[in-house]
């Protein structure tokens, strides 16, 4: 099988490698003490909203990262998760989260377990909170809702990789009169959260969730570093339509802009054709 | 240079001596990484990490040959086929967890324990005439009319259309959460009504009826309207709801999906950055 190279258009690698470079930079300017700024998101204010909300029904919180796989979604998901579970100790509110992925679900249990050391309450927490479903989609959908319905869940987050299941969630939570805060890396999923949920995260909000809520210097630099990746990639494309349009679409200045095999294209044609 | 040859002996003994040693490892990983402290614990679980990081990185950048590949291609396979080892490990995790979480519901007679019961009881009938129907499907075990019944039974009859039962239920719940979007309470609200509106009508036949047998509207653009593209004659080409749905789908609503895309990749690109050289601290 063959896999995609830096060799297949250098310039890829390079935009790569320069971002790399702008996220490590950002890291290490924070970790020295520059004041770094972060727009506020409303969606992750009503966070603790939706927790006091739970707290004061006597209702548990569930937490669901969707069909995510074991990778850097997940990781943010639960990253998420643990950030409302210290909140929850804090209150002794009752929570689940609900996974559709064994591995996922092996970390679930651990993250939920160090969030209520951290907060001071390891008494609290319960194995049983955290539950493996199935990991078929729409028994995990039925298993979901299911819960949902009969739990009376007063607060319900989403976060990470959704598909057709999505609205299950969202419009059960919505029958039951939870608050529900969705955030998603599935594009297609967005506009059912939007209309089914209180407060939806966005695209890259979902990366800056975490820097978001804790404010550490690491998080805040790589979102600066994210900004300029940004900014690079807004400069690619324009220069790419200016030069696509004045220059015609099979011209080797655009195949270097993203085509595979358009570095040598490029050189073969500024070192005039050998 | 990653593969053996497993039609031999030798072969056989070789792959048979690196499992076991991988076992011995793992198993004696266990006391190691309980005796750590946890700031040792946390730089070992770093070295392995960046390590496994690197290997994919240095086969990205490293220079390839005429096949597209480099001495470090071979090793990619077998090492996202480790990670579907730990995925298959994590699997029988959650399905004990599953089963505690269950039988313990049964047992100290909790709320609604019964469904406890029918689930464990799927579960075990689910598992026998799976495992059976995949070995009688390799011939390693006779297939019967007792499993191809009970099978079908499970399966095609049962698990299948509960499955497209609940995928039907979305269309119940489009329907539900439409009506609450499209309720005209602001101007925003009344510019998505109009629009969805418009792409729903231009994609079906409707638009077809509504633009071109009823309005009259031309369906086929000419010579004549391309040359002048503010003639009247192409501007009512151009005003069809099948032209106006497409124009609103690949030019306004396809763009923003691809910067969300852009937005997704470059803050997972950000975070893998982070786990890879660990200096992400949430759930690690």
């Amino acid at each position: 099988m063959s896999y995609q190279h830096a060799a297949d258009n250098w310039f890829s690698a390079i935009i790569i490698g320069i971002i790399t470079m702008a996220v490590l930079l950002n890291i290490f300017r924070a970790k020295a003490g520059a004041q770094l700024y972060i727009r506020r998101i409303s969606g992750l204010d009503a966070i603790d909203e939706a927790i006091g909300r739970s707290t004061e029904m006597g209702r548990p919180v569930t937490m669901i990262p969707g069909l995510t796989a074991f990778g850097v979604v997940a990781v943010q998901a639960l990253t998420i998760f643990k950030y409302i579970t210290k909140q929850i100790a804090k209150f002794a509110t009752p929570m689940r989260l609900l996974t559709a992925d064994a591995a996922v679900y092996a970390v679930a249990q651990e993250a939920i377990h160090d969030a209520y050391n951290e907060a001071g309450r390891p008494d609290l927490y319960d194995p049983d909170s955290v539950r493996f479903l199935s990991d078929r989609q729409f028994a995990f959908a039925s298993g979901v809702a299911g819960l949902i319905q009969r739990e009376r869940v007063a607060a319900n987050f989403m976060f990470g990789e959704f598909y057709a299941e999505s609205l299950i969630f969202a419009e059960t939570g919505n029958i039951v009169g939870a608050i529900q805060i969705a955030g998603t890396t599935s594009f297609t999923q967005v506009p059912f959260f939007v209309v089914a949920c209180d407060y939806t995260i966005i695209g890259d909000e979902f990366y800056a969730t975490s820097a978001y809520l804790s404010r550490e210097p690491v998080l805040l630099g790589s979102m600066v570093g994210q900004d300029i990746a940004k900014f690079i990639f807004l400069l690619t494309i324009a220069v790419g339509t200016v030069a696509s349009t004045m220059l015609g679409a099979d011209h080797p200045f655009i195949k270097l802009l993203g085509m595979p095999g358009g570095w040598d294209a490029f050189w073969r044609h500024v070192l005039g054709g050998k | 240079m990653w593969r053996i040859d497993t039609s031999t002996t030798a072969g056989q003994v070789f792959i048979g001596l690196i499992v076991l040693g991988f076992l011995a490892f793992f198993v004696g990983m266990i006391p190691l990484m309980q005796a750590l402290p946890p700031r040792g614990r946390r730089l070992l679980i770093g070295a392995v990490t960046f390590l496994a990081g690197a290997i994919f990185a240095a086969e990205f950048f490293l220079p390839v040959d005429k096949k597209g590949e480099n001495w470090l291609s071979p090793a990619i396979e077998p090492a996202q086929s480790t990670l579907q080892i730990i995925n298959a490990l994590a699997l029988g995790l959650g399905t004990y967890g599953l089963m505690r979480l269950h039988l313990r519901n049964i047992v100290q007679k909790r709320a609604q324990w019964g469904y406890s019961v029918v689930l464990i009881l799927a579960f075990l009938a689910m598992g026998f005439f799976s495992v059976w129907n995949t070995l009688a499907e390799k011939g390693e075990l006779p297939k019967t009319g007792f499993l191809n019944k009970g099978f079908g039974l499970l399966f095609d009859n049962m698990y299948i259309p509960l499955d497209a039962a609940m995928f039907s239920l979305i269309a119940f719940y489009i329907f539900s959460a439409a009506y609450r979007a499209f309720r005209i309470r602001s101007i925003e609200a009344s510019i998505l009504m109009f629009t969805a509106m418009t792409v729903m009508i231009g994609i079906v036949m409707l638009g077809n009826i509504i633009s071109y047998s009823w309005l009259g509207l031309p369906v086929e653009q000419t010579p004549e309207m391309e040359k002048n593209p503010f003639s009247p004659a192409n501007i009512a080409y151009n005003l069809a709801l099948p032209r106006v749905a497409y124009w609103i789908l690949q030019v306004l609503n396809a763009p923003v999906q691809r910067a969300i895309e852009f937005g997704v990749g470059i803050g997972g690109l950000a975070m893998a950055i982070r786990l890879w050289l660990s200096l992400e601290r949430g759930v690690t």
